[in-house]
């Protein structure tokens, strides 16, 4: 089975607060998911609790390993002393591999290469715009070799040029059989994109 | 001249410089994770701890650091806890841990009849720095000095952003443990030196200087490291020409190449 992630009956809560209520949902290789709603509606709870930085209070999850995330807001210090080549390659760490090899620095080239900020490669983070700071996040997602990817609000702040490499490039992982799950509120992504579906979250359940 | 070798002469002299360096340069570079975690009083509280435990050790006649290295790790591990889980009431519950702690190890030692220890607990001894000591201060620091190395990229992502490194798969708690274990075991075999009042300072003193002085971590540390080891022979220097107690020394050393860097930082700006 080509299943990238099989959530079922999940439910994720704040304390009383039931966000998601009940929700499963099946994604296999090639596919590519648009999560929709309201602001509010659960989108970003959803996506955190498949990255599994939220837990499920019930239901199963099982997804790759392999699994890149953007967030819809880094979690981190902007001050933090660090280049753009730096945070970029911590996209190649995963469990029980401590050293970046040779073709995890090639992935990261190719991914500052793509979302075109390889002239930014030797920048402080502190030193970037809002827009280009997002690319940086988005290429540390790139070069993990996902078999998952998880995009929240991915084009916020993107320019249309950069808009259109981003999908540019998610056709092309497609097609490699990466999964892809990505929240939006622009119509305009829904479309265009083969093998695709558009879920809509509300009132805790999700509707295709 | 002749008299700084004769100084060096003595063993316990020499014992205090490789140990006290050692240490220092421990402190500094996981300081850095702790000042870019915003985890800054972590070693204040456990400095604090540690004196209760050095308190309650006398009282009950048992070797210090069979009481110290056990609770002040454990009390490393709640309080990095309740620091990642609650945010800003890690502050207080530091704060509140830490005076709770200081006020214990008070009542201990004057209940006891053992106060005349608590000015050496609380402002350290070079003297006290026994070969145990110093076996125990070159192993710590070389472990320290292989987990840097080893788990370099792990430690880097860690201390930018937990959240992702988690979401890549990665065991945080495992990393969150290791800094806790360290930076514990840094406490206690570093405050019978300084004292207990000013190891918090050694650990991020240093990290600060180096933080307005570099704009990467890997620099950071380095800086970081260097600048402990100079504070540490000037600060030693200093008490011992002008016999004031070691930690104070190393601290005032510290604030002067800190308030230095902060300077030239400025100017360079400047510029
Ligand atoms: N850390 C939190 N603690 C408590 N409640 C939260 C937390 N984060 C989100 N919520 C609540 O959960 C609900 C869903 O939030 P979520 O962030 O998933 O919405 P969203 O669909 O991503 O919205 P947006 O379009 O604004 O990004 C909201 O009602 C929000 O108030
Ligand atoms: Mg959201």
């Amino acid at each position: 089975m080509n299943e990238r992630l099989n959530l079922q009956h999940a439910v994720i809560r704040y304390g009383d607060n039931i966000v998601i209520n009940d929700v499963s949902l099946k994604v296999l290789a090639g596919e590519m998911i648009f999560i929709t709603g309201v602001n509010g509606s659960g989108k970003s709870t959803l996506t955190r609790g498949i990255a599994g930085l939220l837990p499920l209070s019930s239901g199963t999850l099982t997804r790759s390993e392999r699994m890149s995330y953007v967030p819809q807001v880094e979690e981190a210090d902007r001050d933090f002393p660090a280049c753009v080549r730096e945070i970029v390659m911590t996209g190649t760490q995963r469990r029980k591999k401590l050293f970046y090899s040779r073709r995890d620095r090639l992935n990261a080239d190719n991914a500052m290469r793509e979302l075109k900020i390889e002239n930014l490669s030797d920048r402080e983070i502190k030193t970037l715009s809002g827009g280009q700071l997002r690319r940086v996040f988005l290429a540390r997602a790139l070069c993990g070799e996902p078999e998952l990817l998880l995009l929240d609000e991915p084009c916020a702040g993107l320019d249309i040029e950069s808009h259109r490499i981003l999908f540019g490039v998610l056709e092309k992982l497609l097609a490699n059989g990466c999964a892809i799950l990505m929240v939006t509120h622009a119509d305009s992504d829904l479309d265009g994109v083969k093998n695709s579906r558009v879920i809509t979250i509300s009132g805790g359940k999700i509707h295709e | 001249m002749n008299e700084i070798l004769e100084l060096l002469s003595y063993p316990f002299v020499i014992r205090a410089i490789v140990a006290g360096s050692l240490i220092s340069i421990c402190a500094s570079v996981l300081g850095v994770i702790l000042v870019l975690k915003h985890y800054s009083l972590i070693g204040h509280g456990l400095s604090e701890i540690g004196f209760a435990s050095l308190s309650i050790a006398s009282a009950l006649k048992v070797p210090a650091m069979m009481v110290s290295t056990p609770s002040v790790i454990a009390a490393s591990f709640v309080i990095m806890f309740v620091s990642q889980r609650y945010k800003t009431a890690g502050d207080i519950a530091i704060a509140i841990a830490s005076s709770a702690a200081l006020a214990l190890g008070i009542v201990i030692s004057s209940l006891t009849g053992s106060s005349s220890n608590t000015g050496a607990y609380l402002f350290g001894s070079v003297l006290a720095v026994s070969e145990g000591d110093l076996i125990f201060a070159i192993i710590l620091s070389l472990i320290v000095m292989s987990a840097f190395v080893v788990f370099y990229n792990r430690l880097f992502l860690m201390t930018y952003n937990e959240d992702y490194a988690h979401s890549l798969g990665i065991n945080t708690t495992l990393y969150q443990l290791m800094i806790s274990v360290l930076t514990a075991l840094v406490v206690v075999s570093g405050m019978r030196i300084t004292g207990t009042l000013l190891i918090s300072g050694v650990i991020i003193l240093p990290a600060v200087t180096a933080k307005s002085l570099a704009s990467r971590f890997k620099t950071l540390v380095i800086i970081s490291g260097v600048v402990s080891f100079a504070a540490f022979i000037a600060g030693l220097a200093v008490s011992f020409a002008f016999n004031i107690p070691a930690g104070a020394g190393v601290i005032l050393s510290n604030a002067a190449i800190l308030i230095s860097a902060k300077f030239l930082a400025m100017m360079i700006k400047r510029k």
